[in-house]
């Protein structure tokens, strides 16, 4: 029973993701396209979970005809389409993405490429599809080259970053220069002003938002977490 | 000393002998005279006049029967409790082909032989894994029933008793040489009966009852993070059964699982279809769902036969032994993480576990004490300690976000990650490897998560 309470208050909190509006930039076709597929798997479902004899199966089965009942006439067209709704896309070829279709100006554009495998993994996070041995997806990332990638994620980050140390630098070689007379190059040449260089970068490098520095906490907590799992036992044996 | 009271178990005679060297060549000299003085103070422990040391083994699956075995082989008077002698236990069933050979198995206990495998990304990018494996090479499946009760009947004819009964609670002994009592409910084959109440009195407890297990509870070994493993028998059509004939697969992503996988493994006549979860278990049944539609090409006109569910301890127990009383198995929580194994570990702590009760008390000839079992918990942290910290950072680098997962099933498609996943799992040992290969690796290990945020950093922007 509570799992077939279970079972309804999940399809509901399904049915609003699923808005034709707002996320799916393809035409209406596909839907249309759609139509047989969905009572095609609507029988199908039914064929492989009907004469399943566990008390879950018909639990599941009851829950499903109450929800068809109870909803709208959308809601229940929506609950069997928003798990038979495929990606399709013209460019996604064979399942990987078509190069030749990503041209431009004679050569690949691989912004292009990222723009559309985002594109794609998000609709696949929203809508998870079957994997199928027929169609099967053979993307890889690595054939989008390295200087694509830098290009777009890497140097916008970098350049943000390196503003950031500059700014500190700056301002740390006037402070320390306007206290002690030290120049810039005699600076560099000590071991203190070293250190405080190397935290600097440090600092830039690791922490970009506040939050970064409890994650940092976590992580370091993480690494040693499972180790004391291990040793728990040997606490009580040196506690003797 | 200790390799040559090792040697003389007949039981031994195919554990591998490198085992052998790496104890040995580890003991450096400071190292062994600790190892003499312990000995030493062992010895001061009184032989037994008249009788054998008696060791109650509770709980009869590939744990209690390994260690049941093994103390027999040694000489010792050994009881095995366990409740319900043809229990199908929910599991994956999957053993490693060390164990094979390590336990003698016969091969018709395997159902089939799992040569390839296949993992599928969250955005479906399927990669096949198997092709390093030599042609002897194979991931066993077992049904939990037939092979838990062939290593009982091993035991039995070892010469260990096998009792039917529900084991209820231990009474700690009242001073140092004292026997702990057992309480049990023996059963005498009438459907439905409580069965008779059963004293006993043995000079140590090994604990194999798995992952609720009673006699952890009774020494207080305190509590571990357990993840819930769901899993549905379907049986599916000829055809669809013969893609399955000796691939078993892999589903990973936020839909499946937030921090385990979903699996598909087949077995005798059928295959089981699971996931399984520690941090969301209320939501088991919605993973359930997810797992079974991204399966659901393959699994179209199945008929759910069975659907079972267990916990499956995450990490070790704060305590494992107690005075007399060892835990092993489940019951410790030798379960790996990222693959959740543990018939093998089960099988070979319950082993480690009666070798140094048999060593300790020199063949049954005298009491055993502390110090003696806790050369067991020694080397099974030295042996596999490397294992499970390995599978620990597998389990949080890659297990942590789908883009991890993503770049995780890249990986996979690498020869060199394939071949080092397999001979690590097949043989238990981390094996170290090509230095260059291992710095290829991580050079695109880290190229492949880097792509992978930059991609869901670029989603969350949709």
């Amino acid at each position: 029973m509570t799992s077939s309470m279970a079972f309804l208050s999940s399809t509901p909190t399904k049915l609003p993701s699923f808005s034709p509006s707002s996320k799916t930039h393809f035409p209406i076709n596909p839907f249309l396209s759609l139509k047989p597929q969905r009572y095609h798997f609507a029988s199908v479902r039914a064929a492989e979970i009907g004469s399943g004899a566990a008390v879950v199966v018909e639990e599941k089965k009851d829950s499903e005809v109450k929800a068809a009942e109870e909803g709208n006439g959308a809601p229940v067209a929506a609950e069997v389409e928003e798990v038979g709704v495929k990606f399709e896309d013209p460019k996604w070829v064979s399942g990987t993405w078509d190069l030749k279709q990503f041209q431009k100006d004679g050569a690949t554009d691989w912004d292009a490429v990222i723009d559309a495998e985002v594109k794609r993994r998000k609709w696949l996070e929203d809508n998870p599809e079957s994997s199928n041995n027929d169609f099967p997806v053979v993307f890889d990332t690595s054939i989008i080259p390295w200087w694509a990638w830098m290009k777009r994620f890497h140097l916008p980050e970098a350049e943000l970053l390196n503003g950031r140390a500059a700014m500190v630098g700056f301002f740390m070689a006037y402070f320390v220069d306007s206290l002690t007379g030290v120049g810039l190059v005699d600076q560099m040449g000590n071991f203190f002003c070293k250190t405080l260089l190397f935290v600097a970068v440090a600092g830039v490098l690791l922490i970009r938002k506040n939050e970064d520095i409890d994650t940092l906490k976590k992580l370091i907590d993480e690494t040693t977490f499972y180790d004391k799992q291990w040793q728990a036992t040997w606490q009580d044996e040196k506690k003797e | 000393m200790a390799s040559i009271t090792l040697k003389s178990f007949t039981g031994l005679r195919h554990s591998s002998p490198e085992n052998h060297h790496s104890t040995t060549s580890i003991t450096t000299l400071p190292k062994s005279h600790h190892r003499r003085v312990k000995i030493l103070a062992s010895k001061s422990s009184p032989k037994l006049t008249g009788r054998n040391l008696r060791v109650a083994v509770v709980g009869g699956g590939p744990a209690g029967g390994a260690a049941a075995e093994t103390l027999a082989k040694g000489g010792i008077e050994t009881i095995l409790i366990e409740r319900k002698m043809d229990n199908a236990k929910p599991c994956g069933g999957a053993i490693p082909l060390c164990m094979v050979g390590e336990f003698d198995l016969p091969l018709d206990i395997i159902d089939r032989r799992v040569t390839k495998m296949k993992m599928i990304s969250p955005s479906n990018v399927a990669v096949d894994i198997g092709q390093t494996l030599k042609p002897h090479e194979y991931i066993g499946m077992v049904r939990r029933e037939i092979l838990d009760a062939y290593l009982r009947d091993r035991a039995t004819a070892a010469g260990a008793t096998v009792i039917n009964g529900l084991f209820t609670k231990l009474d700690k002994p009242l001073d140092k040489y004292a026997p702990y009592v057992i309480h049990y409910n023996e059963y005498d084959g009438k459907p439905g009966s409580a069965g008779k109440k059963v004293t006993m009195e043995v000079d140590a407890v090994i604990g194999a009852d798995g992952a609720n297990s009673r006699v952890a509870k009774n020494i207080d070994a305190g509590d571990y993070e357990y993840a819930i493993a769901f899993q549905e028998r379907i049986k599916i059509p000829d055809d669809k059964m013969q893609y399955y004939e000796n691939l078993a697969e892999m589903y990973v992503g936020d839909d499946v699982s937030p921090d385990f996988y979903g699996w598909v493994f087949p077995k005798c006549d059928h295959v089981a279809v699971g996931t399984g979860t520690v941090t969301h278990k209320p939501d088991i049944k919605k993973f359930q769902l997810a797992t079974r539609l991204r399966a659901r090409d393959k699994i179209l006109g199945g008929k759910i036969i069975r659907v079972e569910a267990h916990p499956i301890p995450e990490h070790p127990r704060p305590r494992r032994l107690a005075e007399r009383v060892a835990l092993v198995g489940d019951a410790a929580g030798y379960v790996t993480k990222c693959s959740g194994e543990g018939i093998y570990f089960a099988a070979k702590s319950g082993r480690m576990c009666a070798e140094a009760i048999v060593e300790g008390s020199e063949n049954g000839t005298r009491m055993v004490e502390e110090a003696d079992l806790r050369k067991y918990l020694e080397k099974w942290d030295k042996t596999y300690w490397p294992t499970y910290k390995v599978l620990d950072i597998l389990q949080k680098v890659f297990y942590r976000s789908n883009p991890a997962r993503e770049a995780f099933v890249e990986m996979c498609a690498d020869e060199y990650v394939q071949k080092m996943t397999f001979d690590s799992y097949l043989y238990k040992k981390v094996a170290p490897g090509n230095p260059l290969e291992d710095l290829k690796l991580a050079v695109n290990t880290i190229g492949s998560l880097v792509r992978a945020n930059a991609l869901r950093n670029e989603m969350a922007k949709i």
